[in-house]
Formats: structure tokens, C-alpha cells, sequence
């Protein structure tokens, strides 16, 4: 199969995820929309680096995965601590970043 | 890439994380196509096994009853057009440019312990700071406050 049919799902996805952040309000659903754009990124790393017979793409989506882990423990230990203290998880409601 | 679409549309947050796993796996079988076999059997463990066990587990401890409040009509109108408008200006330079053969590579787990083990071990290293200053970052975050009266 082609890269560029490759290249097109990926910007599909990336497409599908960044719509997601724009227009849902719940932040557990705008954090996975943020991993699902993270993961569009890796398919278009690892088909050029199939074109390009080199493997540092694949080393870098290693590392794109090993921070997407730590955003996600972070990001979620805020849904939180958000929760918490607003007992909501939508968007408007966290407009303050206080403690 | 149907189930990408479920991820957005899904009324529970429930039902959008367990279409995101099915998306996760179809991209690892891509990954695993692309012959980046290391990569597809990490995808599995650390997005499907570890990452959205995480947000399933937040899910059910936060326990959303409520319904979410639609986002306005304009928000995401808008937003489906601008969408609309990044894919139809970049599939046409994709499928005009990139037509080239793919080469053969080894994306085996030796070939990438080695690239990653020697060229670039300095990043590895920091990532592994990194990942440390998570958990610490995480525990602080999420520990509930004890000195506030309650």
C-alpha cells in the first residue's frame, strides 16, 4: 500500500481529534481527543520513516508515547483536583486555575 | 477510523474511551503493517493497556451522571468547517506528492534497543527524568489536602 494513503488517514484522524477538542465541553473526552491528534502524529513518523528506510522516526514516536504517558498522568491527577473543587469536568466552568 | 468518529460523537465519556481503545488498536495493526513492529506491540501495552486503563478508571471514579451540556451550535459548526477546510486543502498535496516506493526497514525490537541505546541514550535518559517528575507531579496533584479544617 502507498504512504500517501497512509499520510491521508492520519491527517483524518488528526482532523477528527482537533474537531473534538474544538467542540465537545467534557474534559476527559477533549483529553482523549488530544491522544487521539498525538496518535495521528505517530502514524505519519513511523510511514515516513517506512519511506525513508530510517528508523529515527520510529525512535521519536518511542518518545512521543513516553510523554503522552506522563501528559496523561498529569492530566488526569488535574480532572481531579478540578473535580474536586467545582464538582464539574466541563470546560467553562474551570476558567480559574487557582488553588 | 469509524471509531475515531465515535471517540468525538459519543454521548458518555464511557463510550467514547472504549472506542478510542478499538481506535488504538487498528493504528497499532497499521504500525505493525508499516513493518514497526516494536512500536505496534508498545502502542498495545502503553496506550490500550496503561493509558486508557488510567482514563477508564478516572471515568468510573468520577462517576458522571450528568449529562454534558451540548456545546452551541456556532462552536461547532465552525469547527466542523474549519476541520473541513484543513483536510480538503491537504489531501491533495498528499496523494499528488508522496507516491514514492517504501523501502525496506527493520523496525525490529533489536534494531530500535540499539538505535535508541546508543544515538540516542541522552534522550532516553531524559525521559526517564521525565516519567519521575510525572508520578511526583501526579501524587502531588491528586492527594487530597489535609490541612484546610475538613
Amino acid at each position: 500500500m502507498a504512504i500517501s494513503n497512509y499520510l491521508a488517514l492520519a491527517a483524518a484522524l488528526f482532523a477528527i481529534g482537533c474537531f473534538g477538542v474544538m467542540s465537545r465541553r467534557n474534559t476527559i473526552v477533549v483529553f482523549m481527543c488530544i491522544e487521539l491528534m498525538l496518535n495521528a502524529v505517530n502514524l505519519t513518523f513511523v510511514a515516513f520513516s517506512k519511506m525513508h528506510g530510517e528508523l529515527s522516526g520510529q525512535i521519536g514516536v518511542f518518545f512521543v508515547m513516553v510523554v503522552a504517558a506522563a501528559e496523561a498522568a498529569v492530566g488526569l491527577a488535574i480532572i481531579i483536583s478540578v473535580f474536586r473543587s467545582t464538582l464539574s469536568v466541563e470546560t467553562p466552568d474551570s476558567s480559574e486555575l487557582r488553588l | 477510523m469509524g471509531s475515531a468518529l465515535g471517540v468525538v460523537l459519543m454521548q458518555k465519556p464511557l463510550y467514547s474511551a472504549l472506542c478510542l481503545v478499538l481506535n488504538l488498536f487498528c493504528v497499532a495493526v497499521l504500525f505493525g503493517f508499516l513493518d514497526a513492529h516494536f512500536l505496534a506491540v508498545s502502542q498495545v501495552i502503553v496506550y490500550a493497556g496503561a493509558i486508557m486503563v488510567l482514563v477508564l478508571f478516572v471515568i468510573m471514579l468520577l462517576s458522571l451522571e450528568g449529562q454534558e451540556r451540548p456545546s452551541s451550535k456556532t462552536i461547532t459548526v465552525l469547527a466542523g468547517l474549519s476541520v473541513a477546510g484543513f483536510l480538503a486543502i491537504i489531501f491533495g498535496p498528499i496523494q499528488r506528492a508522496f507516491t514514492a516506493k517504501p523501502t525496506a526497514i527493520q523496525g525490529s525490537v533489536k534494531d530500535v534497543g540499539v538505535e535508541l541505546y546508543t544515538k540516542y541514550l541522552f534522550s532516553f535518559e531524559i525521559a526517564s527524568v521525565l516519567i519521575m517528575v510525572a508520578i511526583v507531579g501526579a501524587v502531588v496533584l491528586a492527594r487530597r489536602i489535609k490541612n484546610n479544617g475538613n
